[in-house]
């Protein structure tokens, strides 16, 4: 059975459109117009136990309120969900305990104090027994290497070193379920390489169920087998992170290196020529005649070595998140055409 | 190695057994006291600048009533505040605020900030009660010194009535003094609210300062055209005036016969009160819309 379940889920808030001008933030005391933003448009989603989840979009997309409406934090407008029986909105303390929701723009570590004491607190609030408490934490501080850090004011930490604290404070009382947003936001790339290796680590040990979001492809590359791609409030891929090439992309790369320092002719009629650098020339070529492209160009030039690779994935993710807004935008317009029934 | 153990252990009951776990709430809030006392001696010279401040603060309050009774010798014609008597009611006030200003002032005004930039987000997550982890989180140790300055005050001027309470008006004054808190923090807590609807940067915060000022006077003086619909309304809707009258009342001018009526109702408005307020704060808990990461 699946331990995520959400049908419908669908969030708006109206928001009060401010006009430019003191003589229009006048008139806006008396007369307010509002504006009806769909956050989350009618999302289905199954997630299993154990499993590790992306969620991908680009900014506005939606993720967020996603994992704000599981965890509870915020009332959905339409739909339902369940995470392990429980209805997030309904904020039961049985539920709260059993989950953790992680922020990487937001920390809930007490900022003037060192994030011991912090821990502490979540010890008292989920009321975890003092010898396992001891344990857990002393493992996790361990895996993370923060250990030194420990009795050192929150605020006089790192950006990356403040993120393992978090971490550290949302697994201490072993939940089962985890969402992560955008953990490794602003953190460079060691840090970025530690919080994934901590959370590779740990999600294979616990069997704990996360949902995820990030910007970052190498986050998703190295923890998720599955990706769910949400543009526009809606859900526009779940598979594998290959599988969004296959679908996604009608094209392959093929990157030639010529003898010599010069580069043949004619070569733009085979595809498009994205990159050229003597002796090498990268050609985007559409993946239906990728085979009679290349013998074709093996046949007329002499070549010292050829590949053919995939397009990068963050290219073929911002194609679809630039076709998912033009989809979004003709929809709208399309609406705006026909008359409301409630205008 | 993960400590799975707790998971495994989980699995096997469904997580019921995790989730029937109850946190400990004077854990809890002994926890907040601690981490409090700890931040504020982080910041030892703000520490005691605010102490000073607020004890000075105090002094010039007592200073400026001392004026007054250089020039009447009481509040009011034949109301029964002489200087002493008023003294008794200025160190209630006083006791009341320095209680309010250490425990749910900080944390008050926080919740506004908290609404409004989306960290509300945390306390939501936690499970324990909301209202009791977002009211208590931070301790201003300073402000209690000025309810050592209060309690000292209080002495001063009962030793110097005619008489001293009995030992019922002693049991009794804890008790007023806890309603009266009771009705300021719920005031308060109701004003914070607000700000989940009425959206950014936009508190009624600030009118609790307003309202509760007519609270720092004898009920006595409120009457005629003016002062008589004031006191009804401050009474009986937003009942500020039986916050620090009641527990005066009860040691200053031991209670006359007409005054036994106003002491059961304070009961009534403190336990009122509390109960409004906490509607009005799951209220606004479920129309939180958060902030944008």
């Amino acid at each position: 059975m699946a331990i995520i379940e959400i049908e419908g889920l669908a969030k708006s808030y109206r928001i009060y459109q401010k006009q430019e001008g003191l003589l229009a933030s006048v008139r806006g005391l008396f007369h307010r117009t509002y504006r009806d933003v769909q956050a989350v448009r009618g999302i289905d989603l199954a997630v299993e136990s154990g499993e590790f989840v992306a969620f991908l979009g680009p900014n506005g997309a939606g993720k967020t309120t996603t994992l704000k409406l599981l965890s509870g934090v915020i009332n959905p407008t339409h739909g339902t969900a369940r995470v392990m029986g429980h209805v997030p909105w309904r904020r039961e303390n049985a539920y709260r305990r059993r989950f953790a929701l992680v922020m990487g723009q937001k920390n809930q570590l007490w900022w003037d104090l060192p994030a011991q004491e912090s821990f502490r607190l979540h010890q008292q609030i989920y009321a975890i027994p003092p010898d396992q408490f001891l344990r857990r934490r002393d493992e996790l501080v361990d895996l993370l290497t923060v250990r030194h850090l420990l009795s050192q004011p929150v605020r006089e930490l790192s950006m990356g070193e403040r993120m393992k604290m978090e971490l550290i404070a949302a697994l201490l009382h072993s939940p089962e379920v985890l969402f992560l947003d955008e953990p490794t936001i602003g953190l460079d790339v060691v840090a970025q390489h530690n919080i994934q290796s901590f959370l590779r680590h740990y999600q294979q040990t616990s069997k704990m169920t996360v949902l995820f979001t990030s910007h970052y492809m190498k986050d998703v590359a190295a923890l998720c087998r599955r990706v769910v791609i949400i543009a526009q409030g809606q859900i526009m891929y779940d598979g594998s992170l290959g599988g969004i090439i296959d679908r996604f992309s009608g094209h392959k790369m093929i990157t030639l290196v010529f003898p010599g320092d010069s580069l043949p002719q004619g070569l733009s009629r085979f595809g498009e020529v994205v990159e050229e650098q003597a002796p090498k020339v990268k050609l985007r070529v559409d993946r239906n005649v990728i085979a009679e492209s290349l013998a074709a160009i093996l046949a007329q030039h002499t070549v010292q070595d050829v590949s053919v690779e995939d397009p990068p994935l963050e290219e073929v993710i911002a194609e679809m998140f630039s076709l998912a807004n033009e989809q979004a935008r003709s929809a709208q317009a399309g609406l705006e055409e026909v008359p409301s029934p409630h205008a | 190695m993960i400590d799975t153990t707790a998971n495994e252990a989980r699995a096997g009951q469904g997580g019921e057994a995790v989730a029937n776990v109850h946190p400990s709430y004077l854990g809890v809030f002994l926890t907040f006291a601690r981490n409090s006392l700890v931040r504020d001696m982080t910041f030892r010279a703000n520490f005691i600048i605010e102490t000073v401040s607020s004890l000075s603060w105090m002094a010039m309050n007592l200073g400026y009533y001392m004026l007054i009774f250089r020039f009447t010798s009481s509040i009011g014609r034949n109301t029964g505040w002489g200087e002493y008597e008023f003294f008794v009611f200025l160190a209630t006030t006083l006791v009341v605020n320095s209680i309010v200003q250490a425990f749910f002032m900080p944390n008050c005004e926080e919740f506004s900030e908290l609404i409004r930039t989306g960290g509300l987000d945390f306390a939501l997550l936690k499970p324990i009660d909301t209202q009791f982890l977002i009211s208590l989180q931070k301790i201003d140790w300073a402000s209690l010194s000025n309810l050592l300055f209060a309690i000292g005050l209080l002495a001063f001027s009962l030793a110097h009535l005619p008489a001293w309470p009995t030992a019922v008006q002693i049991l009794l004054y804890p008790l007023y003094i806890a309603c009266g808190v009771a009705i300021m923090y719920s005031l308060m807590i109701t004003l914070s609210a607000t700000s989940v609807w009425l959206g950014r940067n936009q508190t009624l915060y600030d009118f609790w300062f307003y309202i509760t000022n007519f609270s720092r006077y004898p009920m006595e003086i409120y009457h005629g055209t003016v002062g008589s619909p004031l006191r009804i309304f401050f009474t009986y809707i937003i009942p500020v005036l039986v916050v620090v009258n009641v527990p005066a009342q009860l040691l200053a001018k031991p209670l006359e016969a007409q005054s036994w009526p106003l002491a059961v109702f304070a009961l009534f408005a403190a336990a009122a009160s509390l109960w409004t307020s906490r509607q009005i704060f799951r209220r606004a808990m479920l129309s939180y819309r958060s902030a944008s990461s």
